[in-house]
């Protein structure tokens, strides 16, 4: 809301520097947005006090604060003659369901001309440029009182009556601004002999405006339906300081005080006669009374104000004071005031007036309730740290990227303003990899990247919330300049392998290319990753811990906390150990990850299995690989004399293998 | 042979092994060819002793043991000077720097983020999260901002299924989730993402991220707002900094509350960094509005509470010193 400090002064009288009455305004909620030009204070309007859209709103909580006077502008109170049939113009509405009440008066032999030097200076101030007399003091009437206002010249109206109602599909309108606007039935207009000449609380046209040759007008003043106004502005795309007004919530009463000082300028700057014209109000609406207790004011701010001090504060903001006893006031909300929803606005508009400033400053004294921090939070908080001691970077990229039109399943949203991010992500993969291309730009020749964050999906109709699936994942990603994939992936392994020792899980293997329908986590997948055949799962039991490919692996952090995990890394009993090194012959394919599990359950003599070595060679066979096993064995524990043997048979039991050695 | 032709011998294989060995280091080696319990020639020679005459025992004996002494003592020495050589190098040039050891980093959100939770996890706050694609109930309604409620203005939704499912607009939402689904008191801490339907420039981001905080029970005030939120400031930025508490309109609170620093660049005269205000509003707040708490389940007649919020973005940007919020989330920006 732009405030011309010489507007703002025709209400109140203050004798404070600009920076002093923005500093007023900003601790009233009318904070300072812009630097201080030529004499106008630029203050951030909060969409909520449609008061706060006018000078007069502004200046009566300002003189309540610096405890100034406050000046209402004169108003013309008295009626004016009774119409006449050359007068009088009928206001006819057929959309009762969007008008509340329409508002006007008509005047006769008038003179149009420029209007006077203090007119303009205030309107061109605020930004609103000089047109004529009539025309100026509409816009100074909505700029002062804050009720949008409009003049039509009745002689170029075919008929004297204003019909409101919706508009037909595809009606033309075309505006004050020259511009053709087309309408539909969602939209109501006001008309002339059929013809829509204005946009209703919207905008005006140009067939009946005012001009200098005009000499009989009807002045209206309209209270709309806001939902209409609000949602047909921004479906026309018309965004201008009447929208601004009708989009908040107006009172009906208002449009009779805008008329009185309408009336009041039209007389003094332009002549003529007024008569009383239709006032179209059927209901009008009524203000219920608000208790104001002075207990919730110490509820809510913990200290006590002095009953005295509550009523002058809110007698200052036009607050009737309808019944007052120990306990508190009974109020009548003033008309301006449609934002005030319960007692606790009330308390509000005390405090604030009384100066949030003097609100003492006390530490919270209960003691602390219990912790209710997910468990997954923590667990990612740990999952940070373990990446971070192995080397990789941290990444936060965005979630919404470009929609794919193979993957049925990923959310995509319905307004984006970006085709480039018009979806949301089904795998961090796709977010994180591109980060790899700064680091190469950068000239670093490796990298490995991890971020926590959310995949989402759809499984289902998209009307259901629960139908949206939200995946909590850690994305680690590697990329070494000149690195095979196949060593790439035994990097990846090595890092995979480390994290989930770090945390505490054992017993986990592999299982290629098998979708785990039971989790739903197959859906992961992301069709347009280049590797996506060349996947594995990370299990432990029937669990998906993640998934894993040669250049990065997915957890599932909610799965990785159902997991079994053994509590330390930290050995007490130091022992020696020996090597056991099996060559064997595996099936590409095949799922060694049980195998090695079977390994490792057989006694706790076996303290780890690992691959030391896999290669290929034509002397193994079509589709087979050669793998060495390492296996630790501590020498001191049960078991350890026979183990060997025991291995070796749970290796024999796996088909898909044979022993070189 | 004759016993003391053997003892020199060895004497004078043992020097040369002692040399070849002071080159290579491996003293551990040598030590098992002369003292192995088994096969050290020394071992050997020694072993011979009870074999001998009772005359020549008292001749070699002390022979013996001189030799096994002489030697062990030689290869100790040895192998100090030799340590102390290797430390001394003249290759090991303390003054040439070498690439850093590399380690990897935290995400500076994630750094900012962890100190803001440390800070409220000493107060007795938990960190809450929740769904990042909401419903309108619960980013909106329940925050006491009906349909087409002029307010609406104040946040561009990004819509996933109008006219009910969407990104959420601001972590409040997660504030209705936990005021619904929990008793007071309550006292938590929410860090996240949020998302806004706004084309992406330097300062602005479709996707950005904000911290709040939701604290209810018997008995809050402003003056417990006030202080949880000065102190915070405090730790945030540093104990010296101005604070200014005003007015200001949330749908969610009532009465709403602004918080703002003096701006440390000009000290409140203003620049163009606080846009010539003077201070820098740091922070959004307020009681939590009666409509909100009953819509949640809480009766407000019995709890009162309090709520902020901030973005983390822009304060974040100012402490790492990045000056796009695109570099800030994977364009461009790497660590070394």
């Amino acid at each position: 809301m732009k405030i011309p400090l010489i507007w703002l002064k025709d209400y109140i009288e203050i004798n404070k520097t600009p920076k002093e009455i923005a500093a007023s305004f900003t601790s009233l909620g009318l904070m300072l947005d812009k630097p201080i030009e030529n004499g106008v204070l630029d203050l951030e309007h909060r969409m909520d006090r449609a008061d706060w859209l006018s000078i007069t709103g502004c200046a009566r909580d300002l003189a309540a604060f610096e405890n100034a006077k406050f000046k209402f502008p004169k108003v013309h109170k008295e009626k004016g003659k009774e119409p006449t049939k050359e007068s009088s113009v009928e206001i006819k509405v057929e959309c009762p369901d969007l008008v509340n009440r329409f508002n006007t008066r008509v005047f006769r032999n008038i003179q149009v001309q420029e209007s006077p030097e203090w007119l303009k200076e205030r309107l061109e101030a605020y930004g609103i440029p000089s047109i004529n007399n009539i025309v100026d003091i509409t816009n100074f009437v909505m700029v002062e009182l804050g009720q949008p206002m409009h003049a039509q010249d009745t002689d170029k109206m075919e008929k004297p009556e204003i019909v409101i109602r919706r508009a037909k599909n595809d009606e033309i309108v075309k505006t004050l601004l020259g511009e053709e606007v087309k309408l539909d039935p969602d939209v109501f207009v006001l008309t002339q002999n059929d013809k829509a000449t204005v946009i209703g609380g919207i905008v005006g046209g140009e067939s009946t405006g005012v001009d200098l040759k005009t000499k009989n007008i009807v002045l209206d003043a309209g209270n709309y339906n806001q939902t209409s106004v609000r949602r047909n502005s921004r479906k026309l795309k018309i965004q201008n300081e009447t929208v601004l007004r009708y989009d908040k919530y107006l009172n009906t009463e208002l449009t009779q005080i805008a008329i009185e000082r309408a009336v009041e300028l039209i007389l003094e700057l332009a002549g003529g006669e007024y008569y009383e014209n239709f006032d179209y109000y059927p209901k009008k609406k009524h203000i219920k009374p608000m208790t104001l207790r002075h207990k919730r004011i110490k509820v809510l701010s913990g200290m006590e104000i002095e009953p005295p001090k509550v009523r002058k504060i809110l007698e200052l903001l036009e607050y009737k004071i309808l019944d007052e006893d120990k306990k508190g006031l009974t109020v009548e909300i003033p008309h301006f005031r449609t934002d005030v929803e319960v007692e606790d606005d009330l308390v509000a508009d005390v405090l604030r007036i009384n100066n949030y400033e003097k609100i003492p400053v006390t530490l919270i004294s209960a003691a602390p309730p219990k912790e209710i921090t997910k468990p997954v939070y923590k667990y990612e908080e740990k999952l940070r740290d373990v990446c971070a001691g192995l080397g990789l970077h941290e990444h936060i990229t965005d979630p919404l990227v470009a929609k794919n039109d193979n993957d049925k399943k990923q959310v995509v949203l319905e307004n984006s303003q970006s085709s480039e991010k018009n979806s949301l992500r089904y795998s961090v993969y796709q977010t994180l990899t591109p980060v790899i291309e700064m680091y190469r730009k950068q000239n670093i020749k490796k990298c490995g990247l991890f971020e926590i964050g959310k995949t989402f999906e759809l499984n289902g109709k998209g009307e259901n919330i629960e139908n949206y699936l939200e995946t909590r994942v850690l994305e680690v990603v590697y990329f070494e300049e000149g690195m095979s994939p196949y060593n790439t992936s035994l990097n990846i392994k090595r890092v995979l392998g480390r994290l989930l020792k770090d945390m505490g899980i054992q017993n986990y293997y592999f299982q290629v290319n098998i979708a785990d329908n039971k989790t739903g986590k197959s859906s992961q997948s992301g069709n347009n990753d280049n590797n996506y055949e060349n996947k594995s799962l990370i299990k432990q039991e029937e669990l998906v811990l993640g998934e894993l490919k040669y250049d990065s692996f997915t957890i599932f952090t909610q799965e990785m906390l159902k997991a079994e995990t053994v509590n330390t890394r930290i050995k007490h009993d130091i022992t020696a150990s020996i090597f056991e090194d099996i060559s064997l012959v595996v099936k590409v394919g095949s799922i060694i990850g049980e195998t090695i599990k079977a390994i490792k359950d057989l006694n706790s003599s076996i303290t780890e299995v690992y691959v030391i070595d896999e290669y290929q060679d034509k002397k193994l066979g079509e589709n087979k690989k050669g793998v060495t096993l390492r296996i630790e064995i501590a020498t001191d524990k049960s078991g350890a004399a026979s183990v060997k043997e025991k291995i070796l048979e749970v290796i024999e039991k796996n088909p898909d293998i044979e022993i070189r050695t | 042979m004759d016993i003391q032709n053997r003892v020199d011998e060895i004497h004078l294989k043992f020097n040369e092994d002692l040399k070849k060995t002071k080159l290579n280091g491996d003293f551990d080696n040598l030590f098992l060819k002369y003292f192995s319990k088994s096969s050290g020639i020394t071992t050997l020679l020694l072993k011979e002793l009870p074999k001998l005459s009772a005359e020549e025992k008292n001749k070699y004996g002390p022979v013996f043991n001189d030799l096994k002494a002489t030697q062990k003592e030689a290869i100790e020495q040895a192998k100090i000077l030799h340590e102390i050589e290797q430390v001394s190098n003249p290759l090991i040039d303390l003054t040439l720097p070498e690439k850093p050891a590399e380690t990897g980093m935290l995400h500076p959100l994630t750094q900012v983020i962890r100190e803001m939770n440390d800070f409220f996890r000493y107060y007795g706050f938990s960190v809450a999260e929740d769904r990042e694609i909401e419903t309108v109930e619960y980013n909106f309604r329940k925050l006491n901002l009906p349909e087409d409620h002029p307010a609406t203005d104040l946040q561009d939704t990004l819509f996933v299924k109008q006219p009910d499912i969407l990104l959420r607009t601001h972590t409040s939402s997660v504030e209705s989730r936990i005021l619904t689904n929990n008793k007071p008191p309550i006292r938590v801490v929410t860090p996240g993402k949020v998302y806004r339907n706004e084309t992406a420039n330097k300062s602005n981001s479709s996707f950005f991220h904000q911290y709040q905080g939701v604290v209810v029970d018997k008995g809050i005030t402003m003056q417990n707002l006030k202080a949880t939120i000065e102190t915070f400031l405090k730790f945030l930025y540093n104990t010296d900094i101005k604070m200014r508490f005003r007015y200001k309109y949330y749908p969610e609170v009532s009465p709403g509350m602004g918080a703002d620093i003096q701006c440390t660049f000009c000290s409140g005269s203003g620049c163009e960094v606080c846009r010539y205000r003077g201070w820098i509003e740091v922070l959004g707040s307020g009681m939590i509005h009666y409509n909100t708490l009953k819509m949640c389940g809480i009766d407000p007649e019995v709890y009162t509470g309090f709520a902020w919020g901030m973005g983390l973005d822009r304060l974040v940007m100012t402490k790492f010193g990045i000056p796009d919020i695109r570099r800030l989330y994977g364009g461009g920006m790497v660590y070394e």
